[in-house]
């Protein structure tokens, strides 16, 4: 089925900026933006079973530091490359911050982890925010001119890194690290008594996890020209991934795809096209809500049991 | 001295509000596992009934007093029965995932429409705020801050109320039972059912009062929520789940650290120091300064 979805997405998707307008075309490459942090999450929240609420801060970091990097003007020796080589030293440079970042949050599990992710955002947000001189504070920063993406290489970036995130989803279910992967989500006392080295499993996952949201913010805040600590890094870019993971099914590779269609689809539908007497923040949230309550595994798991259940009165286990 | 006074008194009476808000989080988590997102914002709407009761169309400080308190625990028995009821006895795990995205949800909503309809009906800056009738009190040669002084005592006796509530009422001593052990509650007869649903009605209406002492001490606005989960969270970690002197000390630890920071190096670092201990708790001891051990 994913081998489905994703050559019917690709196909789509390819063909769009020939024809569509601006507008639809910045909203699909936002799909995917947020499509790739879903997919991101889900390798640590769905595969290992760690929620992590904190998705948008490998993605603001690394929007932060490529455009500081671009706007000191150490790069302008390399010419035209100064674009590719700053958005690496980003990505490297919020792998890092990620690395040291897994010492704390490892110690954590469960609510607690969650929790202690969440504050590892705000805790960014609010350094950042403090050092207006370096990063613009709540203000924010521009991008030179000279450095700006323009959207249609923006959104075939985006299209292509999607894929590369879910082809690294596939993988890991395929590797020993997934094998690993799955042993801690079992069971954290059996994992160590087979021999699993639990936090450098963790870690890697993470580091896995953080790399193509890290490029995606790259992209992100080159593309916009313009970020501030909202846009780079606000609830909607830590929540909304881990809400499209949960919502099309956490723990197979195919969710995060059809929650991402499912949640932005109402995004755009309510923003662009109703007319509400009041904001569609709400009706979005009461979405949230009711899908919360009535398919709690996500609408893939929902789908699959409602099939089954046509053989046995009881699904059963789902990660089956 | 009077500046140390003042520093002293403000920390501890911000420490006693963020005490009873992490309070009953903590005490949701302990015995149902639900991790409610959208806390904070039951803090912003009790501000936001106080200030609409006391200010805006004012009936009388007992009876806004009085609306708040029944229209918290009414809100709690809706939010028990609506949101957490159906994740009962489910795995922690799926527990955690279900409810963070059910309260995410309700707190978006609720907290757009509260912004929307207040600054279009009431305000068009919406701002919860409220005033204590006596700012100051002489004594001798120092002043104390008549607004702090009141909500440290208001708070202390919610607190107090709680306390006596968990230790000494056949309910709250269950409620503590499950707490400890889930399954050994049940097995000795318990009603997980009814326990749950007082955690709620009470939790709530904890958390709806501090809303309103928090709005007597700085102004709320309806976007607020989240920060205060994060705090509320933070107190919870510094303390241990389901704790009450955890959260106290924590509590107070937190805000004489917000306040300290706040005056030596401004306030746009409190929130940074706060988040800081929160790390450093977690990376010294991740089952809380007074917690347990079974994190």
């Amino acid at each position: 089925m994913i081998r489905g979805i994703v050559g019917a997405l690709v196909l789509v998707a390819l063909l769009p900026p020939l024809f569509l307008t601006r507008d639809l075309i910045a909203a699909i490459y936002f799909t995917f933006l947020f499509m790739i942090l879903a997919v991101n999450y889900d390798l640590l929240g769905g595969f290992l079973g760690y929620v992590n609420l904190g998705q948008g801060a490998f993605f603001g970091l690394s929007a932060y530091a490529v455009i500081l990097l671009l706007n000191s003007g150490g790069l302008d020796a390399l010419g035209a490359t100064d674009i590719p080589v700053a958005m690496a030293l980003a990505i490297l440079f919020t792998l890092a911050m990620t690395w040291g970042f897994a010492y704390p949050l490892f110690r954590l599990s469960g609510a607690y982890f969650a929790m202690g992710t969440f504050a590892m955002v705000l805790l960014i947000q609010q350094v950042i925010v403090n050092f207006p001189g370096l990063t613009g504070g709540t203000y924010g920063i521009y991008v030179n001119p000279r450095h700006y993406l323009s959207l249609h290489l923006a959104y075939y970036l985006a299209l292509g890194l999607l894929l590369l995130s879910l082809g690294l989803n596939l993988w890991v279910t395929r590797s020993r690290l997934g094998l690993a992967v799955n042993a801690i989500r079992e069971s954290e006392l059996a994992a160590a008594a087979i021999g699993i080295d639990r936090f450098r499993v963790k870690r890697r996952t993470l580091l896995l996890s953080a790399l193509p949201s890290a490029t995606a913010g790259a992209i992100f805040g080159l593309q916009a020209g313009y970020i501030d600590v909202d846009a780079a890094m606000g609830v909607e870019k830590t929540l909304l991934p881990v809400i499209m993971a949960m919502l099309g099914g956490s723990g197979l590779v195919a969710g995060p795809l059809v929650g991402g269609v499912i949640v932005r689809g109402i995004d755009i539908v309510l923003k662009n096209y109703l007319h509400l007497a009041f904001p569609a923040l709400a009706i979005y949230g009461m979405i949230l809500m009711g899908i919360g309550l009535l398919m709690p595994h996500g609408v893939l798991v929902f789908l699959r049991k409602r099939r089954e259940a046509g053989f046995r009165s009881d699904a059963g286990s789902f990660r089956a | 001295m009077q500046t140390v006074l003042d520093l002293a008194l403000g920390g501890i009476s911000l420490g006693a509000i963020y005490a009873l808000m992490a309070f009953a989080l903590s005490m949701a988590l302990a015995t149902t596992h639900v991790l409610n997102v959208a806390h904070g914002l039951i803090l912003v709407l009790g501000a936001a009934a106080a200030t609409y009761l006391i200010q805006v169309r004012p009936v009388g400080i007992l009876a806004a007093l009085a609306v708040v308190i029944i229209g918290a625990a009414l809100f709690g028995l809706a939010f028990e029965s609506v949101f957490v009821r159906q994740f009962l006895g489910k795995s922690p795990e799926e527990i955690l995932i279900g409810t963070i995205l059910v309260t995410f949800g309700f707190g978006l909503s609720v907290e757009t429409l509260l912004g929307y309809y207040w600054a279009r009906w009431v305000h068009p800056t919406p701002s919860f705020t409220l005033s204590f009738p006596w700012p100051h009190l002489r004594l001798g040669w120092v002043t104390f801050s008549g607004t702090r002084l009141a909500i440290l005592v208001l708070a202390i006796l919610a607190i107090g109320a709680f306390h006596l509530f968990l230790t000494r009422a056949p309910l709250g001593k269950a409620i503590r039972a499950v707490a400890q052990n889930y399954e050994g509650a049940i097995i000795l007869g318990l009603n997980p059912r009814l326990i749950s649903l007082t955690v709620y009605i009470v939790g709530i209406t904890a958390t709806a009062i501090s809303g309103v002492l928090l709005a007597l001490a700085i102004p709320l606005d309806p976007y607020t929520g989240t920060r205060l989960t994060l705090v509320s969270l933070t107190v919870v970690v510094i303390g241990g789940v389901g704790s009450l002197p955890g959260a106290l000390l924590g509590g107070v630890l937190l805000g004489i650290a917000e306040v300290l920071t706040a005056y030596t190096f401004g306030a746009i670092w409190s929130p940074v120091v706060s988040l800081l201990v929160f790390f450093g708790v977690l990376v010294i001891r991740p089952e809380g300064l007074f917690g347990r051990g079974s994190g």
